[in-house]
C-alpha cells in the first residue's frame, strides 16, 4: 500500500478538533488546503501577465445549532492550529460543553483521484507551452475577420491538495486539478463594437485541448463578436423564447438552481420552499446537479466537507425531487448529505453549493423545435443575469441573440435581455431537444467563487420578456 | 514598531535579498498585506456566523527589459517572499518586452491626515460587534409588522496594513480600517414577497446609523409590496442614489485607460468631447478623508490625487497607472489597485464621484410629470457593458405619475446606450451617498429622461 503523507498528521488533527469543542459545539472540523495557480493573460498579441501563486491555510469550523464560527490561520504547525481552534472555540457563547468523543483514531477515507484522471498535469507541461496555447487561441481569432481588434487569452491552472477532518471521525484527502481557457474577442465596425467569449475547462490536465483546440476557442469567440456587430437592436416585449443548449444552462442554474440550495430554502428565500414532490414545472423538465460526470469543470471526488459526491435529482416529470444541501442542513434539516458543502479556499466557511447543474434531454430535435416556432426570439448565448431568489424574478443579458421567423433563424439581434421569472419559465418550457451541451463558468455566492458547469438542451419557453431597444419586433 | 513600521521594515529586507537573487537588470516590486476582520451574521435572532480572518501575504513584480513576471505567497514568512520572487523572477522570462512596463519613480507622500484608521475597531470586542448585528436585524423587524424576515443582517470590519517597496525607492505603508453593514429584510403580504436594503461604513463601529440603515432597507421592501410590470414605454427615470452608483461603476470600467488603450471603452477616443449632460462633474479623488478608498499612495505606491474625468459634461481624462501613463505620454493619476496581494496592479478607480447639484431626492421626483423611481437594478454585472456602453438591465421601482409616487413596479427593463444616459441626464440631486462597491463610488439621486423601458403590460 501506498504511505500517503499527510497534509496535517492524524493527531495533530484530532487534538485541534478537541480543542475546537472544548467550549461546546455539535460538530466541528479542519479543512487544509495547499494550492499551486498559474494564470497567464495575453493581449493586444502579448502576454502581459505571468503569474504563479502559491497558497497553503488551513480553517477551523465549530457548529453549534444554526451558528457557526470559523477562523483560518496560513500556518499548518500544530501550534497554529491549536491557537486557530482556540479561537473559533471561544467564539461559541457560553454554554454547556458537550462531551465530544474522539478516542478513537479518524479514519482515512479512500482517496478517489482515479474517478478524474488527469493525463498531463500541470506541473508537466512547461511555461512555454501553455503560453503557446495563448497564441494560438488569439491567431485563430484574429484571423476570423478584419473587425477583430482585439483579442484577450487568458489561461489558469491550478492543483489544490486539500486535507479534511471532522468531529464525525472522518479523514480525507483529495488532489483537484483543474485548466480553462478564456478567450473574448472584441469586434468594431462603424464605431459599433461586439464582444464575443468562449472558455472550455475541465477537472483534469492539459489533455483538455486534445478534444477542444484552442482554435475551436479563439474562432468562435470571434465570430460571435463579428455576428453581433451585423445585428440590429433587439426588440422590446413578451415572445417566444428558444434557448440554445450549453450556455443556455446559466438561466436554470442562476433562475432555479439557487433557489435549490438548502440554505436559501432554510432561510425562505426561495421560490421552491415548501414544495417538494409538488409540480413545479412543465412535466418535459427533468434537472439534475451531477459532480460525478467524469472531468466535468463542475465536478470533484470529495465536496469541501468531505462528503462523496453525488447526482442529486432536482426536478423530474415537472416534480420538485430535491434540494442540494451541505453538512451544515444535512445535519440541522436531518436529510441526507448530497455533496454540495464547497468553499472558495480555506478562507472561507462551505456553504451549499451547485456543482454541474443541468436540465435532461428530452425528445425534440433542435430543427423542430426552431420550426415549430413562427415568431419568436433565439438565445444563443447568454451573459451574466441576476436572480432575486425571494421572488425568482430574473434578467439574463444575451450575447448572441437572434429572431426566429417562420421557423427559421432569422436576423441577429443585439442589446437583449431575457426577464422572467424562474417558476414561471420552468411551467413555460413547452419543448426539450436531445442536444445536452455544458459550458464552464465561476459561480459568486456570498463573496465566493467556485467552478460550475450549466448544461441544457436546446429549449423553448412559451414567452418571455425581451428588454430591447427597439420599439420594432 | 508598529505593524506598519515591521511590514515596510519586511518589504525592504525581501526587496535586498531579491536583488541578489534576481540578479543584475531585473527590476523588483515586493508589495505585502496583512488584514485581521471579523464578520458577523445574524438570522432569526441568533449569531448565525462569525468568520475571524487573518489574510497576509506577500506579490512580487519582476520586470526584466520590460517582461513581466509576476507571483504571490499566502503568507508572510522568509520563505514566502523567496519564493515569490523565484517565480516572478522565473515567469519574467517568458513574457514579451513592452517598453511601458516600468516601476514608479519614489514621491513624496502627503502628510496630511487621512482619517482612515480609528483603533476603535480593534478595540471593539467581538460580542458587541455580534450585538451590533443583532440589533440591525431587531430594528429592521420593528420597522412595521409586514416585515415577515430579514434575510440577512451583517456586521463586518477589518484593519490592514499594507506595505510597497520597489529597486527605484519607492517605499511606503499605510494602515486603514473599515467597518460596514448592512441589511435585507423582507415584506410579505399573502404570497409575495419584496426585498429591500440599505448599508452604511465608516472607519470606526461607532460610525454606523443601525436604524436608518434598518428604516431605509426595511421601507424599500415595503415601498415594493403589490409591484406589478408594466407596458413598454419610453420614460423618465428616477435613478436612487445607490442605482446611480452602480451606472458609475461601469464609468469607472470605461474610464480606465487600461481599457481605452486596448480598445475596451465607449469613452475611448473622446477625450475633450462633450459626453454627458452640463450638470454631470465626475471626479476620482484618493485623499479625501475618511472615505473608504482614501490612502496615501495607489497599489503601486504612486501618491493618491484628485483629478475630473468629466467637468460639466466634457471628458476631461481617464484613470491611469505608471504603465498606461507611460504608453499614453502622461502622468500617472494615481489609480494603481489590485484587490489583494494575490493580483499585480492595474487600473481601478479611488473614491469615483458624481458631484452634487441641487435638491432632494422627492424635489426631483416632483417635477417628473411622468417616469419611474428605480430602487434596484438587477444584472448590472452583464447588462452594463463598459465596452459597447450598452446598458440593458431588470428594474424594480415605483411608477411616477404627476410628481407624486404610485404603483410598484417590478419584471421591467431598462435599456439604452449609456452616452444617452449621460447626455440625457435632466437633474443631479445634492443627496450624495457613498457606496463602498468596487473601490469608492458616490452618487446623488439622478434624472435621467427618454429612457426605454420593457415590461409584460
Amino acid at each position: 500500500m501506498e504511505v500517503m503523507l499527510l497534509m496535517i498528521d492524524e493527531e495533530t488533527a484530532r487534538n485541534v478538533l478537541v480543542t475546537a469543542l472544548s467550549r461546546g459545539g455539535d460538530f466541528a472540523e479542519i479543512f487544509a488546503e495547499r494550492r499551486l495557480v498559474y494564470n497567464l493573460r495575453l493581449e493586444e498579441g502579448r502576454v502581459e501577465e505571468n503569474t504563479s501563486g502559491y497558497e497553503l491555510g488551513a480553517g477551523v469550523r465549530v457548529m453549534r445549532g444554526e451558528s457557526v464560527a470559523y477562523a483560518y490561520t496560513n500556518d499548518l504547525d500544530p501550534a497554529a492550529l491549536e491557537e486557530t481552534a482556540r479561537v473559533a472555540a471561544a467564539s461559541s457563547r457560553e454554554g454547556t460543553t458537550k462531551a465530544v468523543s474522539l478516542e478513537k483514531p479518524l479514519l482515512a477515507l479512500p482517496r478517489r483521484e482515479e474517478e478524474h484522471p488527469v493525463l498531463l498535469d500541470v506541473g508537466a507541461y512547461a511555461r512555454d507551452g501553455k503560453i503557446d496555447l495563448l497564441r494560438r487561441a488569439d491567431q485563430a481569432a484574429r484571423e476570423a475577420g478584419p473587425h477583430i481588434i482585439q483579442v484577450v487569452v487568458m489561461l489558469g491552472d491550478a492543483r489544490q491538495e486539500v486535507f479534511i477532518a471532522n468531529s464525525l471521525g472522518e479523514m480525507v484527502e483529495d488532489t483537484r486539478v483543474r485548466v480553462r481557457l478564456v478567450v473574448q474577442a472584441v469586434a468594431a465596425k462603424d464605431g459599433e463594437i461586439q464582444t464575443g467569449h468562449e472558455s472550455p475547462g475541465m477537472l483534469g490536465g492539459y489533455e483538455l485541448f486534445h478534444e477542444s483546440t484552442p482554435e475551436d476557442a479563439g474562432r468562435t469567440a470571434a465570430l460571435q463578436a463579428l455576428t453581433m456587430l451585423e445585428a440590429r437592436p433587439a426588440p422590446s416585449g413578451p415572445m417566444a423564447v428558444v434557448i440554445a443548449n450549453g450556455t443556455g444552462g446559466v438561466l436554470f442554474h442562476e433562475a432555479c438552481g439557487h433557489s435549490l440550495e438548502a440554505d436559501a430554502v432554510y432561510k425562505k428565500a426561495s421560490v421552491f420552499e415548501g414544495k417538494l414532490g409538488r409540480k413545479v414545472a412543465s412535466p418535459l423538465v427533468n434537472a439534475y446537479d451531477d459532480a460525478t460526470l467524469i472531468n466535468r469543470w463542475g465536478s470533484f471526488s470529495y465536496d469541501d466537507e468531505g462528503v462523496r459526491a453525488s447526482r442529486t435529482p432536482l426536478i423530474e416529470e415537472g416534480e420538485l425531487r430535491g434540494f442540494i444541501n451541505d453538512r451544515k442542513r444535512s445535519l440541522r434539516d436531518g436529510t441526507a448529505p448530497t455533496g454540495n458543502g464547497r468553499r472558495q479556499s480555506y478562507r472561507f466557511v462551505p456553504i451549499p453549493r451547485m456543482t454541474n447543474t443541468y436540465i435532461e434531454v428530452g425528445k425534440s430535435s433542435r430543427e423542430d423545435v426552431i420550426a415549430d416556432t413562427a415568431l419568436g426570439f433565439y438565445a444563443r448565448k447568454l451573459g451574466g443575469g441576476e436572480v432575486n431568489p425571494v421572488t425568482g424574478d430574473f434578467i439574463f443579458a444575451v450575447t448572441e441573440g437572434y429572431m426566429i421567423r417562420n421557423g427559421k433563424i432569422a436576423e441577429p439581434v443585439k442589446g437583449a435581455t431575457l426577464i422572467g421569472n424562474g417558476p414561471r419559465v420552468l411551467m413555460d418550457i413547452d419543448a426539450v431537444a436531445d442536444d445536452l451541451d455544458f459550458d464552464t463558468g465561476m459561480c459568486g455566492k456570498e463573496g465566493q467563487a467556485v467552478p460550475v458547469c450549466t448544461g441544457q438542451p436546446t429549449l423553448r419557453v412559451r414567452e418571455m420578456v425581451i428588454g430591447g431597444t427597439s420599439e420594432v419586433v | 514598531m508598529d505593524s506598519g513600521s515591521r511590514l515596510q521594515a519586511l518589504v525592504e529586507e525581501w526587496l535586498q535579498a531579491g536583488r541578489g537573487l534576481a540578479g543584475p537588470g531585473v527590476e523588483l516590486e515586493v508589495f505585502a498585506e496583512e488584514k485581521r476582520g471579523l464578520t458577523v451574521k445574524a438570522y432569526g435572532g441568533e449569531l448565525e456566523s462569525l468568520r475571524y480572518s487573518r489574510s497576509r501575504g506577500v506579490g512580487v513584480r519582476a520586470l526584466r527589459e520590460g517582461r513581466l513576471g509576476y507571483a504571490y505567497s499566502s503568507g508572510l514568512e522568509r520563505e514566502d517572499g523567496r519564493r515569490a520572487v523565484e517565480e516572478a523572477v522565473a515567469n519574467s522570462r517568458f513574457s514579451e518586452p513592452d517598453e511601458h512596463n516600468l516601476l514608479p519613480e519614489p514621491t513624496e507622500y502627503p502628510a496630511g491626515e487621512l482619517g482612515i484608521y480609528h483603533p476603535e475597531a480593534e478595540e471593539t470586542g467581538s460580542e458587541s460587534k455580534v450585538e451590533m448585528a443583532l440589533r440591525l436585524e431587531e430594528l429592521a423587524l420593528e420597522r412595521d409588522e409586514r416585515i415577515a424576515r430579514v434575510e440577512t443582517a451583517v456586521f463586518a470590519d477589518a484593519v490592514s496594513t499594507v506595505a510597497v517597496a520597489n529597486t527605484r525607492g519607492v517605499s511606503g505603508c499605510y494602515r486603514s480600517s473599515h467597518c460596514s453593514c448592512y441589511v435585507f429584510p423582507i415584506a410579505g403580504k399573502g404570497e409575495e414577497a419584496q426585498t429591500g436594503f440599505s448599508f452604511d461604513v465608516g472607519v470606526k463601529p461607532s460610525d454606523l446609523d443601525l436604524a436608518r440603515v434598518a428604516e431605509e432597507a426595511s421601507d424599500m421592501a415595503l415601498s415594493l409590496l403589490g409591484s406589478r410590470s408594466i407596458s413598454s414605454r419610453r420614460t423618465t427615470l428616477v435613478l436612487d442614489s445607490f442605482v446611480a452608483a452602480e451606472f458609475l461603476a461601469m464609468l469607472a470600467a470605461a474610464l480606465s485607460a487600461e481599457a481605452v488603450l486596448k480598445g475596451r471603452s465607449f469613452l475611448a477616443g473622446r477625450l475633450g468631447e462633450t459626453i454627458a449632460s452640463p450638470l454631470v462633474t465626475l471626479v476620482d479623488d484618493g485623499t479625501l478623508p475618511g472615505l473608504p478608498s482614501t490612502s496615501p499612495f495607489d497599489d503601486e505606491g504612486v501618491p493618491a490625487r484628485r483629478k475630473e474625468l468629466i467637468r460639466e459634461g466634457v471628458l476631461q481624462g481617464y484613470l491611469h497607472n505608471t504603465y498606461t501613463a507611460s504608453r499614453a505620454g502622461v502622468a500617472s493619476t494615481g489609480n494603481a489597485s489590485r484587490p489583494s496581494f494575490r493580483e499585480r496592479p492595474r487600473v481601478g478607480a479611488s473614491n469615483l464621484l458624481l458631484e452634487p447639484r441641487q435638491g432632494k431626492r422627492d424635489d426631483i421626483i416632483g417635477q417628473v410629470e411622468d417616469g419611474v423611481l428605480v430602487l434596484q437594478v438587477v444584472g448590472a454585472h452583464a447588462g452594463a457593458n463598459p465596452v459597447s456602453g450598452e446598458i440593458s438591465l431588470g428594474a424594480l421601482g415605483l411608477r411616477i405619475e404627476k410628481g407624486e409616487l404610485r404603483q410598484p413596479l417590478r419584471e421591467i427593463t431598462l435599456a439604452g446606450k449609456a452616452l444617452d444616459f449621460l447626455r440625457d441626464t435632466v437633474a443631479v440631486g445634492e443627496d450624495l451617498r457613498i457606496v463602498p462597491f468596487e473601490g469608492s463610488l458616490g452618487a446623488p439621486t439622478v434624472a435621467v429622461e427618454n429612457v426605454m423601458v420593457a415590461g409584460r403590460g
